[in-house]
């Protein structure tokens, strides 16, 4: 008994110093994740006139009660550009919110008000935030711009259009992808596919003057087509061809041309973007059979030609095609 | 120092190690396992998934002990298996099951090298019994044993590892009764020669009996890299170092009581690791104690203790559980048009559909909490404390064995919020010799086992927690004639309320919680013929049919419908 006694004593002791950790707890707060939603620090936002191309930028400040999803729309007034930035953080900060003037697609933002508005899709009953700034210069473009056809037609570059096709220039920045101008085609060509093309050229002759590694050069173009739309019915063919022997003349029976086709499969503005490198398969992964040395060199390049075709069946055929541009190592970023 | 004898202390020699006449023996067991199954779902809901599948294998493992002396003993074991329809030795394996060498060196030492089982204490290594049965019946039981035969999960909850061990003992004639020493080493894991070190495992123990009522024992236990296995310094280290202690001693010639208590440590480093998620030591410890009562007459144990295990107590050998959960069942293994992956259920555990484990893991693995919440990862599971209490009669000749479980434990650290979540478990179970009741002589025994938990947590709405899982098993065995069984078995799983499941890292930080709603049930209905050709041969030939509801948003209904034969023969 008396040995009971001296157990039941030490077991005490034992229970006596058990932990209670009252302060900390693992993982992340859980009333930050499962939490009921409230706006702790309202919506700030550190400009409300941006000039992109200065370096500016717009950071939306805020903080929440609880991590939840957050998307922040931004529109643009006239160009209808929309950009979109979406989290789930508790604190939106120059971390997480930051706006530098792209758009999600064509169409880019112009000088113009973009409108703000917050949503939070997962809490009910929560309120939609709006606000607006007004853009007073567009963000710089990375990469070699060939043409957004806002300068007109080029001194050098040559066009064709059916007889029955209204195919050029045209200034609106409600319809243009960036810019105010985009090329137009419209007409209606029953006996033929091809509506009408522009060949793109340097104004003083030559080559663009593009990088000589094709790997990492992407060429990159904005495409709309309104009517006769359809992956079996309207797309752009392009030619890209190559002065190999460096005589300043595309030779077609002794040089590389490149054809690239991309048929139209949406009503709204389509980025067209390839790799330099990859003009030399065609649309089946197989290796082009060009003229030339067969090599894909964008230093050599000394004319784009974009070409519209539509199904002759289908009736009138229009398309816009806007911002000619090759970018490195990526794709256009509108 | 002349008064002091060695005596060696052989923990597991077999009988047939002394049989010094003989040289040779042969041993084995062999076993075929057929399975015809079909899966019944809503065609609507999956006409993508094939809903049959056959399959089968027929093996035999060919054991052989070899006695070179006196002192030595080599144990192999040699498994063909042979996978119903691959013909002419096209779905033919051919593999070592085992192969250890053991003996006593220098009439000391006793030694094992190779294939070995090894248990410590169940707080640093321990095997412990994988979720889905309480006193489950025999038509379930007999199918589960073929998963731990071929998994090496042995009913004394030992793990297999491949390694080295020894083990020798000093007697004393004063002072105290004997100190003994043990200790083995093992390779949990290979490096790959450019990022992953080698992972050894090694552990030993010093027990000192001061008499035949008290003993104490230092355990320690480490799972760590080898250092210079790869170009890398990264190194990962585990220590678990407890004191434990054992009193019995006797009120009266009926009644002993006595007390255990285990108590310890753990530390872990990641050493050099990159990654800033790695946390540079984490260490905890923990206390177990217990006061148990044994009555002769009746033959009861009543085991009645307390725990505290801390949150960060990590002691791989000990909480690595036999089934991973994060993988998905052999066979139909996705369902449903979207071909989602199906959850492991209670019968892919005992039909060898799950995934197992055969190495100690360094993290602490996935559970489903609707399975098991209170210890999911064995007596050693993290962050428990409280009280338990176990008492088992086994003397009754008409109750073959009755037990009852009951645990009451709380967090010491809460997981996302300060507020604890309690664990309440209460379980039950017995088997009943209805013919003794009746007077027949031919067997009819009935399995009963419940186990009701709960899990809880107060504080708002958004982290209140009521989560609750009742697990039913019900057995039936009647000897019809001669050596003729009938069989039958059901279980019944139920879990409903919420939860929130904690999702770790690659260093056991807790990173998440996912929020889950449960209503869930599982029935299992089985029965089948057994005829006992003897003790060591039987043939089994069953029904079983599993229906699984899930009531939760989006959950998917399903059942599985199977028919097998189990051929078993051990010679």
């Amino acid at each position: 008994m008396k040995n009971l006694i001296i157990y039941s004593f030490l077991v005490s002791l034992i229970f006596g110093c058990r932990k209670d950790d009252k302060i900390n707890f693992d993982g992340p707060s859980l009333a930050d994740s499962f939490g009921p939603f409230a706006i702790i620090q309202d919506l700030s936002i550190n400009q409300y006139e941006v000039d992109f191309s200065a370096g500016q930028q717009v950071v939306f400040s805020m903080e929440l009660s609880k991590n939840t999803n957050w998307i922040i729309q931004i529109e643009g007034e006239n160009s209808g550009a929309v950009r979109t930035i979406i989290g789930n953080e508790r604190i939106l900060s120059l971390d997480n919110a930051v706006w530098t003037g792209g758009a999600n697609k064509f169409p880019s933002f112009n000088l113009e008000k973009a409108y703000i508005t917050i949503t939070f899709p997962n809490e009910a009953d929560s309120p939609t935030l709006l606000d607006s700034v007004l853009i007073t210069g567009l963000k710089q473009d990375q990469g070699f711009l060939i043409t957004s056809f806002e300068e007109g037609l080029g001194a050098a570059w040559q066009q064709f259009n059916q007889t029955t096709v209204a195919g050029t220039i045209t200034c609106d920045p409600a319809l243009a992808a960036k810019g105010s101008c985009f090329y137009s085609w419209n007409g209606t060509v029953g006996w033929d596919w091809a509506i009408g093309s522009v060949t793109i050229r340097p104004p003083a002759g030559g080559s663009f003057g593009l990088p000589a590694n094709a790997n990492n050069l992407f060429f990159n173009i904005a495409f709309k087509a309104l009517q006769n739309v359809g992956p079996q019915n309207s797309f752009l063919l392009f030619w890209f061809d190559e002065d190999d022997n460096g005589d300043g003349v595309f030779t077609l029976n002794s040089e590389d041309r490149f054809i690239f086709e991309y048929w139209s499969n949406t009503l709204d503005w389509d980025l067209i973007s390839r790799k330099y490198a990859d003009l030399k398969f065609d649309a089946d992964g197989n290796v082009q059979q060009t003229n030339g040395n067969g090599l894909t060199e964008p230093s050599k390049l000394i004319s784009i030609n974009v070409f519209f075709l539509a199904n002759p069946n289908n009736g009138n055929a229009q398309a816009y095609a806007d911002h000619l541009i090759f970018t490195l190592n990526e794709p256009y970023q509108p | 120092m002349k008064r002091i004898g060695y005596i060696l202390l052989l923990l597991f020699v077999s009988q047939n190690f002394w049989a010094q006449e003989r040289k040779f023996q042969v041993n084995g067991d062999a076993r075929g396992y057929m399975f015809a199954k079909n899966m019944l779902i809503d065609p609507a809901l999956d006409s993508i998934n094939a809903p049959r599948a056959n399959y089968g294998h027929t093996l035999l493992d060919l054991g052989f002990s070899i006695f070179p002396n006196a002192n030595t003993e080599i144990i192999s074991s040699f498994r063909i298996r042979n996978e119903l329809g691959g013909f002419w030795g096209g779905g033919v394996s051919f593999n070592v099951r085992q192969l250890t060498l053991r003996g006593v060196a220098g009439n000391v030492v006793k030694y094992n090298l190779g294939d070995i089982d090894l248990k410590m204490t169940p707080y640093t290594l321990y095997n412990f019994q994988e979720e889905g049965s309480i006193n489950e019946a025999e038509i379930f039981s007999l199918r589960r044993q073929v998963v731990h035969y071929d998994m090496f999960y042995m009913p004394n909850n030992t793990w297999r590892m491949q390694g080295a061990q020894i083990g020798f003992g000093l007697q004393f004639n004063k002072f105290l009764k004997a100190i003994e020493f043990s200790g083995f080493i093992t390779r949990q894991r290979p490096t790959d020669g450019i990022t992953i070190p080698e992972r050894l495992f090694g552990g030993g123990t010093i027990t000192w009996k001061q008499n035949d009522k008290l003993q104490f024992a230092f355990n320690s236990i480490s799972l760590f890299d080898l250092t210079r296995t790869i170009s890398d310094s990264i190194r990962y280290k585990n220590n678990v170092n407890t004191f434990s202690l054992k009193y019995r001693n006797a009120i009266n010639e009926n009644i002993d009581w006595g007390f255990d208590a285990e108590a310890g440590f753990s530390n872990v480093n990641y050493i050099n690791y990159v990654n800033p998620l790695a946390p540079d030591l984490q260490n905890d410890w923990f206390y177990d104690a217990s006061f148990n009562m044994h009555f002769k007459k009746p033959k009861i144990v009543m085991n009645l203790g307390y725990k505290d295990v801390g949150a960060d107590f990590f002691s791989p050998g000990a909480q690595t559980k036999r089934v991973d959960f994060t993988k998905f069942p052999g066979v139909f293994q996705q369902y449903t048009n979207a071909a989602l992956g199906r959850p492991i259920n209670l019968t892919d555990i005992i039909n060898f559909n799950a995934d197992y484990s055969f190495q100690i893991q360094d993290r602490l693995m996935a559970y489903n909490v609707a399975y098991d919440n209170i210890n999911p990862h064995g007596i050693a599971t993290p962050n428990r404390r409280g009280v338990y209490l176990n008492a088992e009669r086994s003397d009754s000749v008409k109750f073959k064995r009755s037990f009852i479980q009951i645990a009451q434990l709380f967090e010491s650290r809460g997981m996302g919020t300060n507020l604890k979540k309690s664990f309440t478990s209460i379980g039950a179970g017995t088997d009943i010799r209805i013919n003794d009741f009746l007077g027949w002589k031919r067997e009819l025994i009935v399995n009963l086992g419940v186990r009701h938990d709960i899990t809880s947590r107060g504080g708002d709405v958004f982290e209140k927690i009521n989560l609750s899982s009742t697990l039913i098993d019900f057995g039936l065995s009647v000897n019809l004639v001669g050596k003729l069984d009938i069989l039958f078995g059901a279980k019944y799983f139920q879990a409903k309320g919420n939860e929130f499941i904690t999702q770790r890292n690659a260093f056991n930080t807790v990173n998440n919680f996912q929020a889950i709603d449960l209503d869930v049930s599982e029935t299992t209905f089985a029965a089948g013929l057994r005829y006992k050709f003897s003790e060591k041969n039987q043939l089994l030939v069953n029904y079983q049919n599993h229906q699984l509801k899930n009531k939760t948003t989006g959950g998917i209904n399903y059942g599985i419908s199977q028919f097998n034969i189990l051929y078993t023969l051990t010679f």
